[in-house]
């Protein structure tokens, strides 16, 4: 924590505050922080209970220099809204972090209850005398994780090279429901979206999501998606979310992390992530000169009519 | 006090079944340990051990609720409208809710079902409240978001239950604390018990005393409020899971060119669109003013008019918030000030 520590005093120089993780005494895991004196800054932790994508806040802070720690999902977002012209690159200082992989809290509430003080070493996380095999509680995206250490960082701060050698989720629900008829997935998402409360943490979650506070699924006039939280409403809804996202979204699952109600919309944003490598060859986050598929159309050289 | 078999709830939860919907808490299929109360199913198990994530309100308070519909039709020559008012008759009861959901249904109701006439009394509200029978499990332990110790009565609040279940060896002392509850504490499956009550959880503190007008103080100084709310991400989930939160907005819905309905669904001060205004101004702009409002609506203005706190350290906005706020810590700030 020493090095993480003095790397964020140093970056404090030059930016007007650094957004990083401090340990939340009720919950007993990381909750984000915002580092605005070096005093602050002792504080600092990284360890696998650091689960939210910070980038989320920078372009709110968009009248600000900042600096902010970043795990390799983590930097892709940042390294995405950089592409895509929503921050600046000279505007954020990246402090790229070597990550164990961060676990799912739901699962460690299981394990352990809620607000118990975590510590996590060697593989094993531990609670009040109760140990779990760390690579047990991972969160989703963090089984066959691809990174190897942050895509775009200016400081480093731990050993990074490899991404967490954690196997892909087998039985997931992903291979369940690609066996599943299209009349089963139909009747599928209305259960899953019937719980839908249109709380937007989904969106206010998502790093890349920018429309916020002038959201279509919140518009009045026109009413695209109406008030009424029915299931059909909040799927069609979160469909033209995810649908501004493809070629956009780098996999966080920070909507779904959001999601009070657990539905599972990395479902839907992984299926289409795949989409768009296949057919583009483009994964989001890749560096900061990326140019987003769905970008990158011009009017008057349209290819498409050509290669017709 | 009476004595409910761990073997019996089973049996109690089908009885309820006959005549209402029983709501208990339980994991969602397919999630990773997601808590709701939802319809009780023969056979499904009832989830205690882990907090829902969202409260009981639900079930008085939907989170879209049709109040009416309406039909055009040509008559004579005419163009008529018909419409049909909702009138909800269902009969509803939650098993396990806790002292803090329950108490948070009290709190609305002296809102919603104003009994001295001075404002309102919602017809729709309390037709779904008069239905429904609160079962309310008491907390022996507590986690560390939970900070209902802050207030009077703690984890031994009865207000807005109907009958009280306190675990015991081999299964719960039963307390009614209304008629509905002595008529359930009746029943067979109960019996007579002289064992004394459990020792409650006692939580976390947060101490209100003063906040009031502590709020009304730094209300202007809104470097403090940016700094409070700088994490917040002003999403709805606080709002939305808190108990003795109650907002909520109007929409008409048409269904066909003929045909559509009027709609309450939730609302929350945290979103933009909240307080948006026709004119293009927004008088929160800010997540920090939005934030401002609903720590003050809850500490402040509502308990100095109204002598109730809208807040029941049930701690789901602190457990659940996507962004690791603590309200507590904020509360804490606000004292310091």
């Amino acid at each position: 924590m020493e090095d993480l520590i003095s790397a964020i005093k140093k970056v404090l120089e030059q930016v007007d505050v650094v957004l990083g993780w401090a340990r939340s005494e009720a919950a007993g895991v990381a909750a984000p922080a915002f580092f605005h004196t070096p005093a602050e800054a002792e504080g600092a932790i990284f360890d696998s209970t650091c689960v939210h994508n910070l980038a989320v806040h920078l372009p709110r802070l968009a009248d600000k220099k900042a600096g902010i720690v970043a795990k390799g999902c983590d930097a892709r977002s940042i390294a995405q809204l950089i592409a895509e012209g929503i921050i600046k690159r000279e505007r954020v200082t990246v402090i790229g972090v070597a990550c164990p992989g961060v676990i799912d809290v739901k699962k460690a509430w299981r394990c352990f209850g809620f607000g118990k003080r975590v510590s996590d070493s060697g593989g094993q996380v531990a609670m009040e005398g109760k140990t779990v095999k760390r690579e047990e509680i991972l969160l989703r995206k963090c089984r066959g994780c691809r990174e190897a250490g942050p895509v775009i960082r200016d400081v480093t701060v731990g050993e990074v090279g490899k991404a967490p050698a954690a196997p892909a989720d087998p039985a997931g629900i992903r291979k369940r429901f690609a066996a599943m008829s299209f009349a089963e997935r139909r009747q599928f998402w209305q259960d899953q979206f019937s719980r839908c409360i249109r709380c937007y943490a989904c969106r206010e979650a998502c790093p890349l999501c920018f429309c916020r506070d002038v959201c279509t699924m919140q518009a009045h006039e026109p009413g695209w998606s109406g008030g009424a939280t029915n299931s059909s409403q909040s799927w069609m809804a979160q469909l033209v979310r995810i649908s501004h996202m493809a070629g956009r979204c780098t996999g966080c699952e920070e909507c779904e992390r959001a999601c009070p109600v657990g539905i599972p919309l990395m479902l839907l944003l992984e299926e289409q992530n795949a989409v768009v490598e296949e057919l583009f060859g483009y994964r989001a986050g890749s560096g900061t000169e990326a140019k987003t598929p769905f970008l990158t159309f011009d009017v008057n050289n349209d290819s498409w009519e050509q290669e017709r | 006090m009476r004595f409910l078999r761990e073997e019996n709830i089973p049996l109690l939860l089908h009885r309820l079944s006959e005549s209402a919907t029983v709501w208990a808490p339980q994991v969602v299929r397919d999630t990773v340990n997601t808590v709701l109360f939802s319809p009780w199913l023969e056979g499904a198990e009832v989830e205690t051990g882990l907090y829902s994530m969202l409260s009981a309100k639900e079930l008085v308070l939907p989170a879209t609720e049709r109040l009416f519909s309406y039909r055009y039709s040509q008559a004579g020559g005419r163009e008529k409208i018909e419409i049909n008012a909702d009138a909800p008759q269902e009969q509803a009861a939650i098993f396990a809710a806790r002292a803090c959901d329950a108490k948070g249904l009290a709190v609305m109701d002296a809102l919603f079902l104003d009994r001295s006439g001075a404002s309102y009394n919602d017809g729709q509200y309390r037709a779904r409240r008069s239905g429904l029978t609160v079962i309310t499990l008491a907390c022996t332990t507590c986690d560390s978001a939970c900070f209902c110790s802050s207030f009077e009565k703690g984890a031994a609040e009865t207000a807005g239950s109907d009958i009280i279940l306190y675990p015991a060896t081999g299964g719960y002392l039963a307390e009614a604390v209304s008629k509905r509850g002595e008529e359930l504490a009746a029943l067979d499956l109960f019996r007579d018990s002289s064992l004394e009550k459990p020792e409650l959880a006692r939580t976390a503190k947060v101490e209100l005393a003063g906040l009031g007008q502590r709020l009304f103080d730094i209300y202007d100084d809104l470097d403090f409020w940016r700094r409070t709310a700088e994490g917040c991400l002003s999403c709805g989930y606080c709002s939305y899971a808190c108990p003795a939160c109650h907002c909520f907005n109007i929409f008409d819905e048409a269904e066909s060119d003929r045909t559509g309905g009027r709609f309450r669904c939730w609302d929350a001060c945290m979103f933009y669109a909240y307080t948006q205004e026709s004119s293009g101004n927004n008088p929160r702009p800010e997540p920090a003013h939005r934030y401002r409002n609903r720590l003050a609506h809850k500490f402040s203005y509502y308990p100095l008019n109204r002598g109730e706190i809208l807040c029941t350290g049930c701690g789901r906005c602190i457990r659940g918030c996507p962004a690791g706020l603590d309200l507590r810590d904020a509360i804490r700030a606000v004292r310091a000030r």
